[in-house]
């Protein structure tokens, strides 16, 4: 069972769905992020930056052929911070009751 | 902890992260008509080389790894979009994926000597119809089993 530590670094919108992308995943291709996210790539990459510096995601340079090919993955810290974000976010609905689960 | 956090934000935002994950989750699960293209591709070549006819096994062995290529060329091109996270599937998710492909290999085998053994024709061809109509009714079945294991196992379910 995961200690519930609330976030603010993760919890900004787009930094947690880009971490919420990256918590289910071993490895997520820029392009796979940028897409699912809706963001510019100067954007995404600000945000990579950012979460990187936090020790919370590794940024990986890779070539396939001759095209440059960038991924990011969840370090270990930052699985921890996710998984104690969500057990933050789950004892507060909790606290407050069924009535305002999601559809 | 954010005291001032209201709990209907708290529960948009882990609704939020489902989506996030089920995006994902979805890149891993192959659609309906993947399953429709394994059943076509394996009948159409056991129903080839039963044919016995040079020709009809030559252009159904050339369909078949061609059909087989494509499809692992579909199947390569979304793993280099995003790997989804090994222990989503967990024990019971392997147990699925393998008894399903126990049932289907196993009951085309049998079908087909039963068959065979009783003398009717095209016992390969029929066993591996058999098989088919499992891929293609239990296929989707498995995927969406699946699909619920991974979301269930992410850490965001409440």
């Amino acid at each position: 069972m995961t200690a519930p530590r609330f976030d603010e670094l993760i919890h900004a919108p787009t930094r947690l769905a880009i971490v919420s992308l990256l918590a289910a995943s071993e490895w997520a291709d820029f392009a796979f992020i940028r897409d699912s996210v809706g963001l510019s790539d100067s954007a995404l990459s600000k945000q990579l930056a950012t979460l990187e510096d936090a020790g919370y995601v590794e940024i990986r340079k890779s070539f396939v052929g001759k095209r440059p090919r960038t991924s990011a993955a969840l370090t270990a810290a930052g699985r921890a911070a996710f998984d104690g974000h969500v057990a933050a976010l789950q004892e507060i609905v909790s606290r407050a009751g069924a009535s305002v689960l999601p559809r | 902890m954010r005291e001032e956090m209201r709990a209907e934000e708290a529960a948009q935002a882990l609704a939020g992260i489902r989506e996030r994950q089920e995006q994902v989750i979805n890149v891993a699960v192959p659609p309906a008509r993947f399953w429709w293209l394994l059943a076509t591709l394996t009948v159409a070549f056991a129903a080839a080389v039963e044919s016995r006819r040079p020709l009809v096994i030559g252009v159904g062995t050339a369909l078949f790894v061609a059909g087989v290529l494509a499809s692992l060329a579909w199947a390569l091109r979304r793993a280099m979009r995003v790997q989804v996270r090994n222990e989503l599937l967990g024990w019971r998710g392997g147990m699925l994926i393998a008894g399903f492909a126990l049932l289907t290999a196993g009951g085309s085998i049998a079908v087909g000597f039963s068959l065979s053994a009783a003398g009717v024709p095209h016992p390969a061809t029929l066993g591996n119809l058999f098989g088919a109509i499992l891929l293609v009714a239990g296929g989707p079945l498995l995927m969406r089993a699946l699909r619920r294991i991974m979301l269930d196992r992410s850490g965001a379910a409440q």
